[in-house]
This record gives C-alpha cells, sequence and structure tokens, in this order.
C-alpha cells in the first residue's frame, strides 16, 4: 500500500486533491440524481394531475361521462369503485399534497388524493397513461424524451365527493445515462482546470526543496556553495535561513582548525625542542627512551588533530592501488621488525584519500602487532566492495566489547594503562576515516583463534 | 670564506630556534640565526648562505611567503620546519620550491642527514642536480610527479610509495641509463655510506619492483647490472 503513495510532496498532494474531488462529485452526483428523480416524479405527476383535472372539470360542466363526446388524445383517465393503488405499494406523499394543493386551486372538492410509484402497470390502466407517446411525437419535448428509458409509473387515484376513483398513470422517465455522462464530463474539466496549475504550482515548490534536500546532503563546511533562493517566499526564508547556518557552522570549523593548528604549533614546538636538547643526554638508553616518550606524545597530538580535522581534508580522492598501499603499510612495519605478512595477488584500485586510508591501516596493523603479535593482511574483493583483512594471533576481544572498541580511549585490556602505548585513538581514527569515504570497519573474532579486523572500501 | 657550510635558521620560537642552533654548531656547522622575515632578509643580504632552515608558521610574514622571495632572487637550497603535517601543506610547500620539509617534532640526526643529501646534491657531487621542486618524469607509461610525490600508471592509477621507495626512484629517474651501486645510492638518497653486507638498498628495490614492474622476476624499467648496481633502463622524459 506504501509503495502506491508518491513520495513526494507534489504527487502526494495532487493524489489527495483528486481523491477529495472524487469524493466531492460522487456526494455531487448523488444530489444530482436524486434532484432528477424527484424533479421527474413531479413532471410525470404534473402531467396526470392536469389529465384528472381536465376529466372532473369535463364530468362537472356537461354532467356526464366525459369520454363520450370528447376525443382523449391518448390516455383517459378510467372511473372505478375502488382505488387502483393497492395497500402495498410505495406512497408519495409529497406529490400526494401537491396533487391535492393543485385540485384545490382547480376549485373540485375530493374526498382523497392519493400517488404511488410502480414499477410495473396494472393492466387496469393500460390505456390511461399519460406520457406513453404513440406513434407522433406531440411536441418537442416529447421529442426529446425519446431516448430515455421508462423507469415506472406514477399512478394518481383521485376520489370525488360521490364516492367514485378516477385514476391515471404517468411514466417517469430515467435521466440516469445522461446524467453519469455529465458527471464524468464535469469531473473530467474540474481536473483539468485544478490539477494542471496544482502541478506547476507543485513544481514550483518542489524544485527548490529539492534543492536544499541536494544541499544539506552534499553539505561540506566551509566550501561556501550556496543553496539558490527561489520557490514562494517561505521557502525562500527556509533556503535564505539553512544558507545562514551552512555559514556560521562553516565559521565556526574554521574557528576549530585555527584553534586546533594553534595547539598543534604550540605543542609541538616544546616537543621539538625538547627533542633537540635530548640529542645532548649521554646515556643512550635514558635517550632512547625520552625519544621514544616524545614520539607517543606526538602520535597522540597527531590522532587528537586528525580526528578533529577530519572531513575537512583537502586531499582529492583518486584512483590508487590498494595492493601497493598495503604493500607499503606492511614494508614500514616489517623494517620495524614486526611480523606483517601479506601475499600480493591481483592488483586492485579504489577511489580513495590514499594517505588517510594508508593511516587508518596503519592504526589496524599496529593493533594486530601489539595486542596479537603479529598481522596477516589480506585483500578480497566482492561485488563493489574491497575488503582488507588485517588478522592477528592475540586473544581477541570478548564480544561484548567488540562494539566499545570504537570508542575513543577505549581499549581492550579496560585498564586504560598506557603500558602498551597508543593514542586510544586508533580505532576511532581508523574507522572516521573509513566511513568519511564511504566504507566502514568491523571487528570480529576468527573461528581459529585471534583478531579479525576488517577494513571495507567501496571501489568505483 | 670559512669551509664550514653555512646555516640561516629562521624560526620564531627561541625555545626551539636556540638549541637547534647549538646542536648543528655542534655537529660542525656554521649558524645564523632570524627571529621573523625581515631579520632574515637582512641575513641574506649580509652573507653567503648554503642553505636555509625555514619555520612555515611564523607571526608576520610567514615561511612560505619568505621562501618565495628567497626563489625569486638566488638559488639557495630551503627546507621547511613546520609542525603542520596535513600531507596537502607538504605538496604546498614542495610546490614552491622548498627542497625538503621536516615536520615538528623531527629528530635532529635526521635533519642533519637531510641537509647534507640536499647540500651533494646542490654541489653535483653525485651525477647532475636532481631539481626536485615540480618536475614530472615519464616512462614506460609511468608518470612521477616531484611536486606532489605522487606515482601513477597509464590509466592515472595512482601506486603509492614509501618516502624511501620514492627518494629511489626519483634517483633512478634523475639519472637514467647511469648505473648507480649501493653507495652511490644510499648516498643520493639518505646521505649515509652503505654498511658492509647493507642490504637497504636491494630491500629498496625489490618492492619498487613489486609496484612497477609487471613482471618483478624478470624487470624492465629498473635492472640489475652484476657486479655493478642498478639502472633504470629505456627513455625517460623529463617534463
Amino acid at each position: 500500500m506504501k509503495k502506491l503513495l508518491p513520495n513526494s510532496l507534489v504527487g502526494q498532494l495532487l493524489l489527495m486533491v483528486a481523491f477529495m474531488l472524487l469524493i466531492a462529485q460522487a456526494v455531487n452526483m448523488l444530489l444530482l440524481y436524486r434532484g432528477t428523480q424527484n424533479q421527474n416524479m413531479i413532471e410525470a405527476s404534473a402531467g396526470a394531475v392536469a389529465r384528472v383535472g381536465n376529466f372532473i372539470g369535463r364530468r362537472e360542466v356537461i354532467g356526464a361521462d366525459p369520454r363520450r363526446g370528447f376525443r382523449w388524445r391518448g390516455s383517459r383517465p378510467i372511473i372505478s369503485r375502488n382505488t387502483v393503488i393497492g395497500d402495498n405499494v410505495e406512497r408519495l406523499s409529497e406529490l400526494e399534497e401537491r396533487a391535492a394543493i393543485a385540485f384545490d386551486n382547480m376549485g373540485f372538492n375530493l374526498r382523497s388524493v392519493t400517488a404511488a410509484k410502480v414499477e410495473i402497470l396494472p393492466p387496469i390502466l393500460q390505456n390511461s397513461v399519460v406520457g406513453l407517446r404513440r406513434g407522433r411525437p406531440s411536441d418537442k419535448t416529447m421529442g426529446r424524451q425519446k431516448n430515455r428509458q421508462i423507469d415506472g409509473y406514477i399512478l394518481l387515484s383521485v376520489q370525488a365527493s360521490n364516492g367514485n376513483w378516477i385514476s391515471i398513470a404517468s411514466v417517469v422517465r430515467d435521466r440516469r445515462p445522461r446524467i453519469v455522462g455529465t458527471l464524468v464530463f464535469q469531473t473530467l474539466v474540474l481536473y483539468l482546470i485544478l490539477l494542471i496549475p496544482l502541478i506547476l504550482l507543485g513544481r514550483y515548490i518542489e524544485k527548490p526543496l529539492r534543492n536544499l534536500t541536494e544541499g544539506a546532503r552534499n553539505f561540506k563546511p566551509g566550501d561556501g556553495i550556496m543553496v539558490p533562493e527561489s520557490g514562494p517566499p517561505d521557502t525562500r526564508q527556509l533556503i535564505a535561513a539553512f544558507n545562514d547556518m551552512q555559514g556560521r557552522v562553516g565559521s565556526m570549523m574554521d574557528e576549530k582548525d585555527v584553534m586546533l593548528g594553534a595547539i598543534g604549533h604550540d605543542l609541538r614546538t616544546p616537543l621539538s625542542a625538547l627533542r633537540v636538547r635530548i640529542e645532548s643526554v649521554d646515556d643512550d638508553g635514558e635517550r632512547e627512551r625520552m625519544i621514544a616518550g616524545i614520539e607517543d606524545m606526538d602520535r597522540t597530538l597527531d590522532d587528537i588533530l586528525s580526528l578533529a580535522r577530519l572531513g575537512r581534508s583537502g586531499e582529492k580522492s583518486e584512483a590508487t592501488d590498494v595492493s601497493a598501499l598495503i604493500e607499503t603499510v606492511a614494508d614500514e612495519f616489517s623494517d620495524m621488525g614486526d611480523q606483517v605478512s601479506f601475499s600480493r595477488q591481483n592488483r586492485l584500485t579504489a577511489n580513495i584519500r590514499a594517505t588517510l586510508i594508508r593511516r587508518a591501516l596503519r592504526n589496524l596493523v599496529g593493533n594486530a602487532v601489539k595486542y596479537g603479535n603479529s598481522a596477516e593482511i589480506s585483500l578480497d574483493s566482492s561485488n563493489n566492495l574491497l575488503k582488507i583483512h588485517v588478522d592477528d594471533d592475540g586473544p581477541g576481544i570478548p564480544e561484548d566489547q567488540i562494539s566499545s572498541m570504537f570508542e575513543p580511549f577505549a581499549r581492550a585490556e579496560k585498564s586504560r594503562n598506557r603500558a602498551t602505548g597508543g593514542s586510544g585513538l586508533g580505532l576511532t581514527l581508523a574507522r572516521a576515516i573509513a566511513r568519511d569515504q564511504g566504507g566502514d570497519i568491523v571487528l570480529e573474532n576468527r573461528e581459529e583463534g585471534g583478531l579479525r579486523a576488517t577494513l571495507s572500501l567501496t571501489m568505483q | 670564506m670559512s669551509d664550514k657550510t653555512h646555516i640561516l635558521l629562521v624560526d620564531d620560537e627561541a625555545s626551539l630556534r636556540e638549541p637547534l642552533a647549538e646542536y648543528l654548531e655542534k655537529q660542525g656547522f656554521r649558524i645564523q640565526q632570524a627571529s621573523n622575515a625581515s631579520a632574515a632578509r637582512s641575513l641574506l643580504n649580509a652573507y653567503d648562505f648554503d642553505i636555509i632552515l625555514l619555520d612555515i608558521m611564523m607571526p608576520g610574514e610567514d615561511g612560505l611567503s619568505f621562501c618565495r622571495y628567497v626563489r625569486e632572487r638566488m638559488d639557495i637550497p630551503v627546507i621547511f620546519i613546520s609542525a603542520k603535517t596535513e600531507e596537502t601543506e607538504r605538496i604546498v610547500g614542495l610546490e614552491l620550491g622548498a627542497d625538503d620539509y621536516v615536520t615538528k617534532p623531527f629528530s635532529p640526526r635526521e635533519l642533519v642527514a637531510r641537509i647534507k643529501v640536499i647540500l651533494r646534491r646542490a654541489n653535483g657531487s653525485v651525477g647532475s642536480s636532481t631539481n626536485s621542486s615540480g618536475s614530472i618524469y615519464q616512462f614506460q607509461g609511468w608518470t612521477l610527479k616531484t611536486d606532489q610525490r605522487s606515482l601513477n600508471d597509464s590509466d592515472g592509477v595512482a601506486v603509492p610509495l614509501s618516502s624511501g621507495e620514492y627518494q629511489m626512484l626519483l634517483a633512478l629517474l634523475s639519472r637514467a641509463g647511469q648505473v648507480l651501486n649501493r653507495d652511490q645510492l644510499l648516498d643520493i638518497t639518505q646521505g649515509r655510506e652503505a654498511h658492509a653486507f647493507d642490504r637497504a638498498v636491494d630491500n629498496q628495490i625489490s618492492r619498487l619492483r613489486r609496484k612497477i614492474e609487471a613482471d618483478p622476476k624478470s624487470p624492465e624499467i629498473i635492472k640489475t647490472v652484476w657486479g655493478g648496481g642498478y639502472v633504470l633502463a629505456g627513455d625517460v622524459q623529463t617534463l
């Protein structure tokens, strides 16, 4: 059901309007139909009343059976002892009242006036039907009624002062087919008149909204791309407000960058001064430990700054030989004496920011080496996804702690002691880098023991 | 003129500048210090320098601008010293014609090694000058751009290189057709001499081959000369 609904504002609006119009037209049709039906009855009964009135009038004038000596065209009322209207037919009280008033106006004194609608003409009234054309149309109105279906009869039976019943029938013509045609036509015209401007209006509203959505989706702080202000005034205001916000976010990010740059500068300068002075320490062991300490601090600082600046990197994505990239990282670690293996197979390329991905991979391999003694890197590709697996032989991570490993400063051993080195930002940063480029990092315990970290990237 | 290498050290941070100058003097260099660009400019007019160590982030005129000034007027090698590590800024620095770049905190020994490499290049003691800034080398479908330190294949796919591999490839490319032995390669790339049984060069070469040769076992680009060393075969176009 949901799939049938259009998912755009204008689509839904149009559907709603069309649906409402249809309902309104249906109600309209019902009312009109009932109105015409009433009209039909009144029309039909008017003839009958006139005929009966004429009949009674004549009878009163000539004092005899008016059927004699007068040529009745088509139909004449019958006189009977009893009413022709049975008890079990639907009486038309409204018609009865109207007829009674009419007869009253004509100056007849009648005991009662009854009227009813029947589907089948009683045989007795076979020759007393008003409106049944015989042979030739009597006038234009009759001519137009030619095509109409007979939709039952109205029986009019009045009791004269002498107790006799004078009865006549009148044809009720059906107007339904024309009503339906008219209504369909009307609805179509309404649709044309209403929906075409609505579609145009919708476009007018929808386009700027689409631009806005696009703008919000592609928003990168500081790129200065504004969404063009167009559409109705309130949409323009919305877009202007959005552009404003974009500017504010951009300048906030700029401020942050300036601040981070200053922090980086102000911390690294004394660190480098220290690094230079350490060279004059004579004890080799002492000096190496001091250098290691400074390098550790520098890495932490670097991780923090990188994480904070991520998404603002000026590096462009470029088709890159991922196998060569992995090799470069693996070699770095091998050179340091770590056990890292990568067997290169066929060449796989992906559209990535190589410097950042290299860094993410370095963090994964670094973890594997640190906590799992060795790292085995493998590469596989399926569909449009390129997966770099980094497997280690360590103890793995309890399942319930895996997701929290990505939180800043999380450590598998829970203790946050820095004996093992590293900033505690490695995984956080690595995943942020992967996600920034449409990829991801997943950790899982391997069945044969050890942890597998998988860095997935989309190929171009 | 003394025989000592004359270095102009420009950094606004006295806390770094002074100990660094002291260290470099101990290493046998002659040092002039400047705390900003205008002081550096007047020193530049007063002395002949062999190399400039330049901080990028300085109040007033920054290092990039000063480097441009130096490049327009004279041919003195420049090494940037900066706290910024963003790769793009590295590229900006090299595009402006700096010969190298170290990031704070750096190892003073490494800095000295780099100074020696650059001076050797500048003095033309090993082959011709590499003129590292802004060259593009094309060889057998590959393109190496020195301003971005990037290597791309014929389809434009970037192949990441470690800095050792990059230095090695650049050394071979800039002396294409010339056989270079291990000592020369180490000297060009790292400014140090080979120890006996030093496998560093062979290691880098075999890594490079894995990345750029169609079949690393029978190399077509970097060929081994038995008993001699390595040579980059085929045509190299320099743009």
